[in-house]
């Protein structure tokens, strides 16, 4: 029982720190690989807004969030854009940035056990015998929360669509009006959001460290590699097939395989399904 | 309407459009015919924009160097060197060679995601105006677009198309590899569609021979050359 429940849990927050890779990359063909980084920037900024500066907390979520939309939407406008369409030069620009912004921060002094953040409601419950604190389950829920809210965003919005339209043919797309520029600015900022959002969810159950960074980016790449390179609900499902495969071999095996859970499954993906789980794309084209 | 003068586009040395020169009157269907490789599709991107986001993909990337030389008149105002969604945002709406729709969406998206710069109740007027004209579309709107027939991916390019409010549509080979009772369905719609809604058509083909009859003006292109060859008045 406490596998299914803290299974669920886990698998959340993969899904949630994949969704935001897995959201720019889907429209945009760009692999972020700075998205590690801005996952731990918000932490350090809403650490700055609440601890430092002593703003409101929820205020201070929602400018982090507005912040990191907008680092992230610069980051594209001025470096990115330069890059795009080369995979490898798309590559190295992100992870240079993204190491940057990571090695600056330690170097910054940014390191030990201080920063913290608050979780969002104290206290714990009891699921079947088994204890469970209400901000792992503020984490299922939001998490549920935003998986729907993007379905209806890019089934029902005219961006949303717009969005969806870039990511199947970008060239199709110019032809209707779509400007593929400012729609990669628009995923690029929805995507940092959403590792900011996931940022200021899952790090109250623990320290704001940098290397977090870095496990963040292979996770988010895991679940997405699993799931399909480009298909968000790929994505989430890779999440819970990973998140419950963490979690069995934390029972049983020991928690330090956790991280080797994640590189597996990029492995045994790419060799037995390269295209991932949900990586139909291929399988349609064929047809027509 | 639409003016292109001396339009010159060269794919490194290769020369892919020479000294060609179209235009369209308002509510005209323009023919452009030629066999493969005589640079239909080429005059297609270069009109509609598509061809400055090629050149500028190509040039980053450091690979083939594309110059187009010429100038465009459209509605008296020169649109050499806009992208192509500010000429999609002015009118200019090319409906590409083979059809190009987004196989992972429903039709019914597909048309919505066509309806990018119209308002809402142009949306709504267009929506319902495409599935009149291809009721057939109605029918199978649920849908994705990959699973869709020849003939039902061309439909809905169009509409895709239409639903972007072109004042100015660019078909390239509509009827490319549809059945001869396909073709002449499409062509009929395709003669509606101006007379109903006031758009000027150009439209590019290999065979002349099923279009011919509702162009008021067609050219005939050549090794990427206009070779002067013209049926009807200007």
């Amino acid at each position: 029982m406490d596998i299914l429940i803290y299974g669920t849990i886990n698998s959340m927050a993969l899904a949630l720190m994949a969704l935001g890779f897995a959201l720019v990359y889907g429209i945009s063909r760009i692999p972020n690989f700075a998205h590690g980084a801005l996952y731990v920037i918000s932490g350090f900024v809403t650490w700055g807004f609440v601890r430092a500066l002593g703003v409101n907390y929820l205020l201070s979520v929602f400018l982090t969030m507005i912040i990191i939309g907008v680092v992230g939407a610069l980051i594209y406008r001025f470096i990115l854009i330069r890059v795009r369409g080369m995979a490898i030069s798309e590559i190295i620009a992100s992870y240079a940035i993204g190491l940057a912004i990571l090695e600056g921060l330690r170097w910054g002094g940014f390191k030990g056990m201080t920063y913290t953040l608050p979780v969002f409601v104290e206290g714990s419950v009891d699921i079947a015998e088994i204890p469970v604190d209400f901000h792992r389950l503020v984490v299922v829920g939001i998490g549920v929360a935003v998986v729907a809210f993007l379905w209806l965003f890019t089934h029902h919005t005219r961006i949303g669509l717009a969005l969806r339209g870039m990511a199947q043919d970008e060239r199709a797309a110019l032809m209707l009006g779509i400007d593929s520029d400012l729609m990669a600015v628009v995923a690029m900022a929805l995507g940092s959001m959403l590792a900011g959002l996931a940022a200021i969810l899952l790090l109250p159950l623990g320290n704001i460290v940098v290397e977090a960074g870095y496990n963040v980016l292979i996770l988010a790449i895991a679940v997405c590699i699993v799931g399909g390179l480009g298909s968000w609900m790929g994505a989430v499902l890779a999440a819970f097939l990973i998140g419950f495969a963490q979690i069995l071999t934390v029972t049983y095996l020991g928690s330090h395989y956790q991280m080797v859970v994640a590189l597996l499954a990029i492995i045994f993906t790419l060799i037995l399904r390269p295209s991932g789980l949900f990586g139909q794309q291929k399988e349609l084209e064929e047809r027509v | 309407m639409l003016e292109a003068t001396g339009l010159m586009v060269f794919y490194e040395n290769m020369l892919a459009l020479n000294n060609v020169s179209i235009s369209c009157e308002n509510n005209q269907i323009v023919g452009v015919f030629g066999a493969n490789s005589a640079g239909k599709s080429t005059l297609m991107y270069t009109l509609s924009g598509i061809m400055e986001d090629i050149k500028k993909k190509e040039d980053m990337a450091g690979r083939e160097r594309i110059t187009v030389l010429g100038a465009i008149k459209y509605l008296g105002k020169d649109i050499m060197g806009l992208k192509p969604s500010q000429r999609a945002r002015q009118g200019i709406i090319l409906c590409p060679e083979r059809r190009r729709i987004f196989p992972e969406s429903t039709v019914l998206e597909n048309l919505r995601i066509g309806g990018y710069l119209a308002s809402p109740p142009q949306k709504k007027e267009s929506l319902e105006y495409v599935f009149r004209i291809f009721p057939a579309l109605e029918k199978i709107k649920k849908r994705v677009g990959g699973f869709l027939s020849g003939g039902e991916q061309q439909m809905l390019a169009i509409g895709r198309a239409l639903m972007a409010q072109p004042r100015l549509l660019l078909l390239d080979e509509p009827l490319l590899g549809l059945s001869p009772l396909i073709q002449v369905l499409l062509v009929r719609s395709v003669k509606e569609i101006r007379d109903e809604r006031g758009v000027s058509i150009i439209v590019t083909e290999q065979y002349a021979r099923p279009v011919l009859p509702i162009v008021d003006y067609a050219f005939i292109l050549e090794n990427g050359a206009n070779t002067g060859g013209a049926i009807g008045q200007p």
